[in-house]
């Protein structure tokens, strides 16, 4: 049974925003795990070649973000884009040659980061306006009181399995199982910003610091262990943090692919099933090679 | 930096931190609850090194005056160069001339924290300058095992701690620290480069932790060379600079000294007979 929610009390905020460049300094280099300099692209701008469903890693990038990395240029309006964008958003592009394509939101990097099909995507570029249907903060279960939903449209959760068991747990389908051990950068930053790097998947590099993450895909939903999302990002022994995958590769030490968080709650109020298949691709792959101009 | 060049010590000016809030008085703890931060950053009295991290209820309390810069480039520099341990010299206001040491530095845009005595603590103000004497970045004594990082640790209290001596390079080296913890308790810093950031611990008064300012703290597998982050079989040891935070994903910070393979860089728990960064020897008495 789907979980009886809100939804229908939300409301939807109209926000804008551009396509942000990547940044850099004149410096060049960040440092690597083992001390090795690095000079990477990934993040900002428009990150092509990658999409939900894609390798997580395996890129020479760092801090991937896949499609295109959206900001306001008003640092009080891009707190609220940040704030109030929520992973299943739809994003249209409204200036440029790919004016009217639409995409989803996949998540936050201090940036909103939002997934189009390779061919729009390839027309997109710093300064392109987009504007964002935002709806899903303050989306709550009405039968899962200790389950807290974050950054999660309602249309992402009608899409996802699962839902009520008979039991009264909320069932929900992973790609991944994430350890305690491989939370990261992040922790300590409130949840409805950016996302919680993941340790242990830096593709190439030595066994000791590998935590069997490297075949994480982009878009994956992954359960994070001794995680508590509520309020901030923190560990709670107990607790589950469930999350998406927006963010890839990074060479920079303590950093890693990255999960967005979308809801967290005690690890009994859960049931959790292993689901390949648990990826936005999955829900989201019909809207990519389509203008729209409802749903979330 | 090889063992045998010689250290260069530079001459620093911070400014005493006046707290910043923002338009909201509130954080929210983890358990949901909103509070009104006290004691994060700026001028703190009332504890010392040596106090319970858990003693008081304030949010990441630093036992002195927090050091700033107010040009953002000349605060890191400021930050990144300042060593546990270095002294440190009132230069304006109530106690001009007053000598103290930098016993910590915390992260984020970045504060050098400088312990003096109680008397003179008590008669600073935010605005007053202090020149700190900055050396220590890129020390290796020759008795370093290989793969072992010293960092952030003054010259003299490196050698005062005890931890290895001579000019020979010893196999490994073995330091007495308060407690070990696992690397699931490591948080805010993560990431972060541990020159210019502390490592809070995600321990609260009910995690049953005897943990006290100053006490040096190991934390298994996490490696703080560069950035802090997993890496299997190591373990990184920190001096415990501030006190408790009701945030999530935060708590008692730790600032990286010594870092590296446990195979040649051992942490001993002393438990409760364990004496770490006190005032007698940062000599603020």
């Amino acid at each position: 049974m789907k979980a009886a929610t809100n939804a229908g009390r939300l409301v939807s905020q109209v926000l804008t925003g551009e396509v942000w460049p990547a940044l850099a300094d004149r410096h060049g280099y960040r440092v690597g795990p083992d001390g090795q300099p690095f000079v990477l692209p990934g993040m900002g701008g428009v990150t092509l070649g990658v999409h939900c469903g894609d390798p997580a890693t395996g890129y020479a990038a760092d801090h991937l973000e896949p499609g295109a990395s959206i900001r306001h240029a008003d640092p009080a309006a891009n707190m609220a884009v940040q704030f109030l964008t929520c992973v299943g958003n739809q994003v249209t592009v409204a200036s440029g040659p790919a004016s009217g394509h639409a995409g989803h939101v996949i998540g936050q990097h201090a940036y909103v980061l939002a997934d189009f099909a390779e061919d729009v995507a390839a027309t997109l570029s710093t300064g392109d306006a987009v504007t964002i249907n935002a709806v899903g903060q303050g989306l709550r279960f009405a039968d899962h009181p200790s389950i807290v939903l974050k950054n999660c449209a309602p249309g992402l959760l009608e899409r996802m399995p699962g839902g009520t068991t008979q039991d009264g747990r909320l069932e929900m389908h992973v790609a991944a199982r994430i350890p305690a051990e491989a939370i990261g950068a992040g922790v300590g930053m409130i949840s409805e910003y950016a996302n919680t790097d993941l340790m242990g998947a830096y593709q190439s590099l030595g066994a000791d610091l590998s935590l069997g993450l490297e075949s994480l895909r982009v878009g994956d939903i992954v359960a994070m262990a001794d995680q508590d999302h509520r309020f901030g990002r923190g560990r709670r022994p107990g607790y589950l943090t469930i999350g998406v995958i927006s963010t890839g590769q990074c060479m920079l030490f303590g950093h890693g692919p990255g999960p967005s968080t979308l809801m967290s709650g005690p690890a009994e109020a859960f049931r959790l099933v292993d689901d390949a298949d648990a990826n936005l691709a999955s829900w989201y792959h019909d809207v990519d090679h389509r203008r729209e101009s409802t749903g979330q | 930096m090889n063992a045998g060049l010689a250290a260069v010590a530079v001459n620093m000016l911070g400014t005493v931190e006046h707290p910043e809030l923002g338009d909201s008085p509130y954080r929210v703890d983890s358990d949901g609850a909103p509070y009104v931060p006290v004691g994060d950053g700026g001028l703190v009295l009332g504890l010392r090194l040596g106090d319970s991290v858990f003693a008081f209820d304030g949010d990441h309390a630093a036992p002195g005056a927090c050091l700033t810069h107010r040009d953002e480039a000349a605060r890191h520099a400021l930050v990144l160069y300042s060593c546990i341990g270095n002294e440190a010299e009132v230069r304006t206001g109530a106690v001009a001339g007053a000598r103290g040491a930098v016993l910590g530095k915390r992260g984020e845009n970045g504060r050098v924290i400088v312990g003096f005595g109680a008397g003179d603590l008590a008669r600073m103000r935010p605005g007053d300058e202090v020149s700190v004497r900055a050396r220590g970045q890129g020390l290796r004594p020759a008795w370093l095992p290989a793969g072992v990082m010293v960092l952030n640790m003054d010259p003299d209290l490196l050698a005062a701690l005890e931890v290895g001596s001579g000019t020979a390079q010893l196999a490994g080296i073995s330091v007495r620290v308060r407690t070990m913890l696992p690397s699931p308790l490591a948080g805010n810093g993560l990431g972060r480069p541990a020159v210019g950031w502390d490592l809070d611990l995600q321990l609260g008064a009910g995690d049953d932790e005897d943990l006290r300012l100053g006490d040096l703290v190991a934390i298994t597998d996490i490696d703080a060379r560069y950035n802090m982050g997993y890496r299997r079989g190591w373990v990184t040891i920190g001096v415990a600079v501030h006190g408790s935070s009701p945030l999530p994903g935060h708590g008692p910070g730790i600032t990286p000294i010594l870092t590296g393979p446990r195979a040649r860089l051992e942490a001993r728990a002393d438990g409760e007979n364990h004496v770490g960064l006190t005032d007698a020897l940062l000599k603020l008495q």
